[in-house]
């Protein structure tokens, strides 16, 4: 039995929602310290 | 410091000592002692990650990182989400079904006793050097900036610890590092308030940040393709992915921190949470450096940081040569002070060419600076043979020594006595649980109950305690020592993730391979050390690749032989 069956995450019906979070975070950050190193 | 400096920090380490060793009291098992009985809630299991990585040096020295070389250095830590993410799929149940208390356990379950044994042994040698290090790094800058003795301030620090985490084990550890960790945060906060809030003229937020990215300090993003150098976005993608698979998967002192977790997804939102928040955290530290930068361009910052060092050399007959080195220091900072407020007026006009004037004024000031600075190093060095003239760790607690309101100061001497603690704590419970578990229970004891197993986790908390603590005492002989122990952590660190990649992920090899693929991945990164120039962040990379390149075709070799015999 996979441990997804076993253990919801929270706030979301899959675990690969929260990792596609702190990727989607990742990202934004990138996009922003991108931004401040050219506009600064 | 003032009484009521020292009355907050003597108070805030107490309480923290007392906290920790009353909260903890009662662990009976080694489930107990050495997992904190899996009780801990994912926000408890992501402080307490945060705060063993983060040690004193990252609050001493990384502020100053910025203050010199700008905020490249984030880029470092980019690697570290992607790392949460596939340890959050694979380790962190894979550790919870097999009910392991290390990292390293798993590993007989995969291949075999000698694997295991070859994998805790590298990691007790890594980390059992670098608990030196992490009680005598803080205890080196306190020492000077308190002018109390370095060894009676290594043991001040070492003996603190070892009170609660012998006591209390994971759990006390845990407990305290929530607090510290806060105590942390919010100090640096306040610090970096206090430098904003000093500035001249109403300087808004949004002018001090323009200044600092005019003179070059907001060089966050570097695109070029350089893995050789740490600081560009794909050094830190995929070398800092490497070395933080290695750390959080492979390290004790980490995986101990999330096996406490009540569940798996209790410890998978600990290291996501982590993972949120790790980058953000290094950015508003590093943010912090900028602002005392901004800071002193309307403020006479010290020739040198290091002013205890300074007053030795002061006392010799280079005083003279150092004295009129300082007066040009005055004489330069006069004009960079007029031209940091024309460069401010220029923003606020948003006059692109003044701005441009002032920028490249400001840059030549900038290296008169550097060049007189460089000087009275050099003085300084002549002055007192063997000294380090790197002032880098002690730019942000001169900082705050000087100019920080009393009471602040002792609790930002409370942060950075709590983030030596909240690691070295760390640290210790984690050599513990590897000696007594993978080598005292395994393969020495094997046969004792738990509660024998349990004292005997508390004297090897105690013995690798009085070992840092002496360790420490003796780097402060021998300042290169410090270098080397930074080297071994990264010349052990990619074999270990390679034996641990190839037990997650590449089952076709077996014990006997991957055993000798790690002593040849070892030996091909002691020659890498020895006879060539390659980068340490690429070790990571290189001993991971060796141990599965060479695992496979030692096993396709055994292979072959067993059909042949067969």
């Amino acid at each position: 039995m996979s441990i997804e069956k076993e253990e919801k995450p929270p706030v979301f019906p899959r675990w690969s929602a929260w990792y596609w979070l702190l990727m989607i975070v990742l990202a934004i950050q990138i996009v922003i310290y991108l931004f401040i190193t050219t506009s600064f | 410091m003032n009484y009521i400096d020292w009355i907050i920090l003597f108070t805030t380490l107490l309480l923290i000592v007392i906290y920790g060793t009353w909260k903890s009291r009662g662990s009976v098992n080694i489930e107990g002692y050495l997992l904190g009985n899996k009780s801990l809630p994912w926000w408890n299991v992501c402080l307490s990650i945060m705060a063993t990585q983060a040690s004193a040096v990252t609050f001493l020295s990384t502020p100053g990182q910025a203050y010199e070389d700008g905020m490249r250095f984030l880029q470092f830590y980019f690697g570290l989400p992607l790392a949460m993410v596939i340890l959050s799929i694979t380790a962190v149940p894979l550790y919870h079904r097999l009910k392991v208390y290390t990292a390293y356990e798993y590993l007989e379950t995969r291949f075999d006793l000698k694997t295991r044994s070859l994998a805790a042994f590298f990691f007790l040698m890594l980390r059992g050097l670098s608990v030196g290090i992490t009680i005598y790094a803080p205890s080196l800058v306190l020492s000077t900036i308190l002018d109390w003795n370095i060894n009676i301030t290594t043991l001040f620090i070492g003996t603190l610890v070892m009170i609660y985490t012998v006591s209390g084990g994971t759990k006390a550890v845990s407990m305290t590092q929530k607090y510290q960790l806060t105590i942390i945060m919010g100090g640096m906060i306040i610090a970096g308030m206090t430098a904003f809030y000093k500035l001249p003229d109403n300087i808004t937020f949004t002018e001090a940040f323009t200044m600092a990215g005019e003179m070059g300090k907001l060089n966050l993003i570097n695109l070029s393709f350089d893995l050789s150098d740490r600081y560009n976005i794909w050094s830190g993608l995929i070398g800092g992915l490497f070395l933080f698979l290695s750390y959080f998967g492979a390290d004790q002192s980490q995986v101990g921190r999330y096996l406490g977790g009540k569940s798996v997804a209790e410890s998978r939102l600990g290291l996501i949470f982590n993972g949120l928040l790790k980058v953000p955290m290094q950015f508003v530290i590093l943010y912090i450096g900028i602002l005392v930068f901004v800071f002193y361009q309307f403020h006479q910052a010290p020739v040198f940081h290091n002013q205890s060092l300074k007053d030795k050399a002061m006392e010799t007959s280079y005083a003279r040569e150092i004295t009129d080195l300082e007066s040009t220091y005055d004489k330069v900072f006069e004009k960079k002070q007029a031209e940091a407020r024309n460069l401010i007026g220029a923003i606020r006009k948003e006059d692109s060419e003044s701005i441009e004037k002032s920028r490249k004024s400001m840059s030549e000031i900038q290296e008169k600076e550097k060049a007189i600075r460089s000087q009275v190093k050099e003085k300084i060095a002549a002055a007192i043979p063997g000294a380090n003239t790197l002032d880098k760790d002690y730019v942000f607690i001169t900082f705050v020594m000087t100019y920080l309101p009393h009471g602040l100061i002792g609790l930002l001497l409370a942060v950075v006595f709590s983030a030596a603690m909240a690691s070295t704590s760390s640290e210790l419970n984690s050599l513990a649980s590897t000696s007594a578990v993978d080598i005292y229970k395994r393969s020495i004891r094997p046969s004792e109950d738990d509660y024998h197993y349990v004292k005997a986790s508390k004297w090897f908390t105690a013995g690798w305690a009085v070992f840092g603590m002496l360790f420490a005492s003796l780097a402060n002989q021998a300042e290169n020592l410090i270098q080397y122990v930074n080297i071994i952590g990264s010349l052990f660190y990619g074999t270990i993730l390679g034996i641990f990649l190839s037990a997650f992920y590449l089952t076709y090899i077996k014990s006997n391979a991957v055993f000798i693929a790690a002593l040849l991945a070892e030996a091909v990164i002691l020659y890498c050390y020895f006879f060539t120039k390659v980068a340490f962040l690429l070790y990571n990379i290189i001993g991971c690749v060796v141990v599965v390149v060479v695992g496979f075709a030692i096993q396709f070799v055994i292979n072959r032989q067993l059909k042949k015999a067969s």
